[in-house]
Formats: C-alpha cells, structure tokens, sequence
C-alpha cells in the first residue's frame, strides 16, 4: 500500500557505500577499452609521415587527407551505399521472417517442433570459412555472385538463426492469455497479433534488429568472396585499398571510421531501447 | 442473453481425459458455477465454451446457435480470466475500448459505451491512466469491464477473484453477485472455492474426473450430496465420512457407535452390510458425560475460530472434525476424554464401492419435501 514514506527513514536503511575504488576500476577498464578507438580515430586525421612515425607521436596538425583519398579517388561512397544496402535489407527479411518462426515456435505445437528449432540453431554452428567455397561454387552456378541480392539472400539466411532463438525466448515471456482474451474479444488471430502481441515485443524486436544489423554490417568472409566490383561492402573494400605493398595507415584509420561511425551513432541513439530489449525477461 | 446447452462433450489430451461426455443445460440468465478441485475439467469445459479449446467430440449451444467449433470471436461470449489479464501498453480506457474496436465501433459509440461500464464499476477515474498504476481490485474491475462493454450473450469467469486478498475477495463477491443479477446475464464462473460457489451460484455443478457428479442449487449441493466426493468436497470443514457395518438399526466401526432410524432405513430400503456413513462437522453431539447411543473418544487438537471450536480426534485412521459453539466446547482440552453422539436425523449413507449417496440425512427430507 502507498503510503507517505518520504517522512519516515528506515532505520535499517544501509549507508550509500563510498565505493571509490570501484569507478576506479570502471576507469582503467574504460581507458584500456576506448584507447585503441581513441588511436584509430586519431590516425585518420594524420598526416601519412606522422601516421607511419615510430615511436607514434601524440600531438599533430590534423588533416582531412586521408578521407579526400578515400571519397574522391577510391569511391568509399559507393561501398558505404552497398552495405547500407545489403545490412539493412537483410536485417529487414531475417526479423520479418524469424519473428514469424519464433512465434510459431514459442506459441503452437506441432510434430517436430524441438527438431526444427534445433535444426535452424546448427545453421549457425558451422564455421563461416568451412562453407566458403562451396558458398562460392553454388553462388557461380546460380549466377548470384556480386548481386545484392545474392549477399541478401545469405545474410538473411545466416541471422535468421540468432533472430529466431532470441525471439522465440521474448515470445514465450509474453502470457499466452493475453491473446487468447483478445480472441474472446473478437479479435482475429492475426489481429491479436498486430494489436496486442507487436506492441509488447517492440523493445526485445528493436533490440534484435540492432543486433543482427551490426553482424551483417561487420560481416567480412563472405563479403570478400561473394561480392565484385559493383556490390563490394565496406569491410572488405577497407582492405583493398588500404593495405597494399604497404599499410596507408592514415587511410586505413579514415575507412574504420567511416564503417563504425554510422554504427557507433545509432547505437547511441537507440541505446535504451537496445538496454531494455536484451533486459526483457531476464529483470522481473 | 442465451441459454447454453451442452450435450456430449468430450476432451482428452492424448491419453487422459480431460471431460468425459458430459451434458447440462444453463438457463438464460442464470448464474453457474463449476466448482471442483484442480484438473477436475472445469477450466477445461470453461475454454471449450469460450472456443479457445476444440472439443474432440460432442456439442455446444449458445442460445440456440451451435458453436461447437466455432472460433471464439463469432460466438459473442465475454470472458475474464484468472490473473487478471491486461494489455499493459494500453491505457485503461484503450483497455476497455479494444473489444469493441475490433469490431469496428464508431469512437464516439465507443467512448459512450466505456465510461457507462466505467461507472458502473466505479474505475471512471481511473480511465486515463496507464494499467500498472492499477490497484489489484482496480485491475480486476478493469477485466471485468472489457468483458461487459460487449453485449456478450454468456459471460466467462475463470477464477477471476481467486488471487484477491480475503477482504476485497468477499467484497467482489458480493459486487460480482449483484452485477450479475442487476444484469440478467447467463453466467458460468468456474472456482475451486465452494465459499464463493455458495454464496454467489444459482447453481452450482460439482465437477470431478472430467464429469459433473451434481447440477443442483448450493444448498441442495449442501444438504443432498449426489454421493460421497460431494459430500466431502463442499463444506468447510469437510462432512466426516466413515466405512461401518449396519446391523440392526445401529452403525458400528472400532470406537464408533451410532443408533439410526429404522424407518429411516426401511424407507431409503437399506439393506445391513458394510456402507459408509457421513455427517457433517456441526451436527455431532458433545458433552463432558456419556451420551446414550454415543460413543467416547479422545480429543487431539482444539482450534479456536473466535465464534467457534473446531474439534478434532482420530477414527479408525482417519481424522474426524467436529464443530461446536464455543460456549459449549471451550472448556474441552486437547487430551480430553469426550463423549460424542452422532444424531440419527443427521447421518447419511454413501454406498461403500461407489460413493453414491443410498440415503439423505432424514433431516433434508423435510426441508427439501
């Protein structure tokens, strides 16, 4: 029951710790952490002699050099948009597709039903490099290579795994009275869906699309093999033009900005949301 | 507003069977109870009505219309479930207005709609805010109300004031009771408490093993058990019940005794032999000296219930309870040597294989005459 609790202090209350030491330790871990960003950041505005210096120097002139060689004579643009493209398209298809197999998974009982969630979990267990090949060989044949719709078609098929194991969890969190009230409403069982189940799942929904979303944007292996001249990503493009007889440093820092910024920046924005999906039914 | 009629239904989940064939018809208005002990089917038949549960066979009318495998949302029933189930992202008054939105009612109907059934429940101030600033009593108001914004034809309650504290649960029963009647709606509540079946029912229909073992109003459930689980499923205490032998108008087991009435059993054609024998807590006799054609037994627990003590010694293995005014039994202490004496006028006898009851306690027959 509330009552005015304000004007009374427990007497058991415990004291605030003055547990100094313990941002201390947060510090040292943020330093350690964040330095080798912090380098990465810094090496993009170097000029190339003070990017190559040894020992590094700490204090320089910053120059925007390394992004003119990037933007104007390598077209960064062009893979940043093929990415784009590629991540986001296929974030799309794997949380539309997954959230439909985590709901059947977590909601209705069929035959098979523990062996289909097994079987779409081992799709993950093998090793990218181990399916490399024969990845490309059936991507040849197909005529899929260096399409969009090739790369899309992979990195849906590769997240739907993790889309629908992590649904499937939120799903069955989600009391499976509420839909059946709906139903007895008059709802249909679709709209139940829509109107009572969507709106509940939108945090841990949000949470695995930003998840999945940085996967395919990292994703390198298969994008080096499977991508050419017109559909080639950001990660491996970086490396093509940044690591030639030697390493451009400079160059090298500029492209890693420009892959994790756009990344960096929309975690930030949604970090809550992200928090509080991945939190859901794990704090009651 | 519907009568429902069930005929034959049937539900198993692979090998066991959750309600075996069972049939009873529900008068317009009425107001039922399924009571029984869990996994007794009442929940089970409850969700075959509302349609969230196929029947495997058999046959459901809702005023007439069969709706045996209907989905939920054509049969125009209203439901409240045990916890009481809102949408949580939805205001209260969203909460309210969402059956009647999917049904494609104008706002402004809606709106009208919602803030009569908003005071009649008394939750108009409550309507803007968001579910979890609910008090419980306020939240299970709130269920019931998206249950009566419909003009659903049967309204369905699973145990929708089980999780209540004692005070509000009393209190909702006797709101529950009055809505109910106030709106003349046929309504089945489903509960394992035989307190709120007692006090609520029109009817109530004592469910056991996936079938009804009696549809009968509560005091007649009360007074004339169809057989022994009824009789020892509603009462509180339980009615005490006993394997005797009957020989010559006199009921005896180790350490019990009792004299019956031989017109009685001529009446009720009871043959002697082993039957078991029940009475009810409140109808044993007590006194500090022997009682003729009683029988002596020591006391092991006295509970004090304030009006009342509740009296409890061991027969034949099993415990007997006995409730007594407590000027009249305070002055027993456990360890006590007592005399007891079961009245002829209040003793029934259940066959002993089957349970069913082969004679009311003679009492009932005047009052049920």
């Amino acid at each position: 029951m509330a009552r005015d609790l304000t004007s009374v202090t427990s007497p058991a209350a415990p004291e605030a710790e003055r547990n100094w030491w313990v941002h201390l330790v947060l510090l040292v871990i943020c330093v350690v952490a964040m330095l080798p960003v912090v380098w990465m950041v810094m090496t993009a505005f170097m000029p190339r002699d003070v990017a190559k210096a040894v020992p590094p120097q700490w204090i320089f002139t910053p120059t925007l050099d390394a992004f003119r060689v990037l933007i104007v004579d390598k077209g960064m643009l062009g893979y940043l948009k093929n990415s784009l493209i590629v991540s986001v398209t296929s974030t799309f298809l794997s949380v539309t597709l997954g959230m439909f197999c985590a709901y059947a998974l977590a909601r209705f009982d069929f035959a098979g039903k523990e062996d289909v969630s097994f079987w779409i979990l081992t799709n993950r267990m093998m090793p990218a490099v181990a399916v490399i090949l024969p990845m490309f060989l059936i991507f040849k044949t197909l005529n899929l290579l260096d399409t969009y719709f090739g790369l899309i078609l992979l990195y849906t098929a590769m997240q739907l795994p993790f889309v629908v194991w992590m649904l499937k969890g939120y799903f069955e969190d989600i009391p499976r009275q509420l839909e059946e009230i709906a139903l007895v409403d008059g709802d249909t069982w679709f709209g139940a869906f829509r109107r009572v189940v969507l709106p509940l799942m939108t945090p841990s929904i949000t949470a695995t699309a930003i998840f999945v979303l940085i996967l395919s944007w990292n994703e390198y292996a298969f994008a080096l093999f499977l991508s050419g001249s017109t559909t080639k990503t950001l990660p491996p493009a970086v490396v093509t033009f940044a690591v030639n007889a030697e390493v451009s440093w400079d160059v090298l820092g500029a492209a890693c900005l420009i892959i994790t910024a756009p990344i960096m920046i929309f975690v930030i924005a949604v970090q809550k949301q992200f928090i509080r999906g991945l939190s859901m039914g794990m704090v009651r | 507003m519907a009568e429902v009629r069930v005929e034959r239904l049937h539900r198993s989940f692979g090998e066991f069977t959750a309600v075996a064939d069972i049939s009873f018809t529900i008068a317009d208005g009425e107001f039922v109870f399924f009571l029984g002990p869990s996994g007794c089917g009442k929940t089970t038949t409850l969700r075959m009505i509302a349609g969230l549960l196929m029947p495997s066979d058999g046959r459901i009318e809702l005023g007439g219309r069969n709706v045996t495998y209907l989905k939920p949302r054509y049969r125009n029933v209203g439901m409240v479930f045990q916890s009481n189930v809102l949408y949580h992202h939805l205001s209260v008054y969203e909460n309210l207005a969402y059956p009647l939105k999917v049904r494609g009612l104008s706002s402004s109907a809606t709106r009208a709609k919602v803030e009569e059934v908003a005071a009649m429940l008394q939750i108009s101030d409550t309507l803007r805010r968001g579910t979890d600033s609910l008090s419980g009593g306020q939240a299970q108001r709130v269920a019931i109300g998206r249950m009566l914004v419909r003009d659903a034809d049967v309204f369905l309650m699973d145990e929708p004031i089980s999780h209540l504290d004692a005070k509000l649960r009393a209190h909702m029963r006797a709101e529950l009771r009055h809505l109910q009647k106030q709106l003349g709606r046929t309504t089945v509540f489903v509960s394992h408490d035989q307190l709120e079946a007692m006090s609520m029912a029109d009817r109530i229909a004592v469910m056991n093993n996936g079938a009804v073992q009696q549809f009968a109003p509560p005091q007649e459930v009360f007074d004339r058990p169809a057989n022994a689980f009824v009789a020892g499923f509603v009462g509180e205490p339980q009615m005490n019940i006993l394997p005797v032998q009957l020989a010559d108008g006199r009921a005896q087991a180790e350490g019990f005794s009792a004299d019956l009435d031989t017109h009685w059993l001529a009446r009720n054609r009871i043959s002697p032999g082993a039957h078991d024998l029940g009475i009810r807590p409140e109808h044993l006799e007590l006194s500090a000296h022997p009682l003729p054609g009683g029988f002596t037994t020591t006391l092991e627990v006295v509970e004090p219930m304030g009006p009342e003590n509740l009296l409890t010694f061991t027969l034949g293995g099993r415990d007997f309870k006995l409730r007594r005014p407590t000027g009249e039994s305070d002055r027993f202490r456990e360890g006590d040597r007592v005399h007891l004496r079961a009245p002829a006028d209040h003793i029934y006898l259940f066959d002993h294989a089957t349970g069913r009851t082969l004679a009311q306690a003679a009492f009932t027959d005047r009052s049920h005459a």
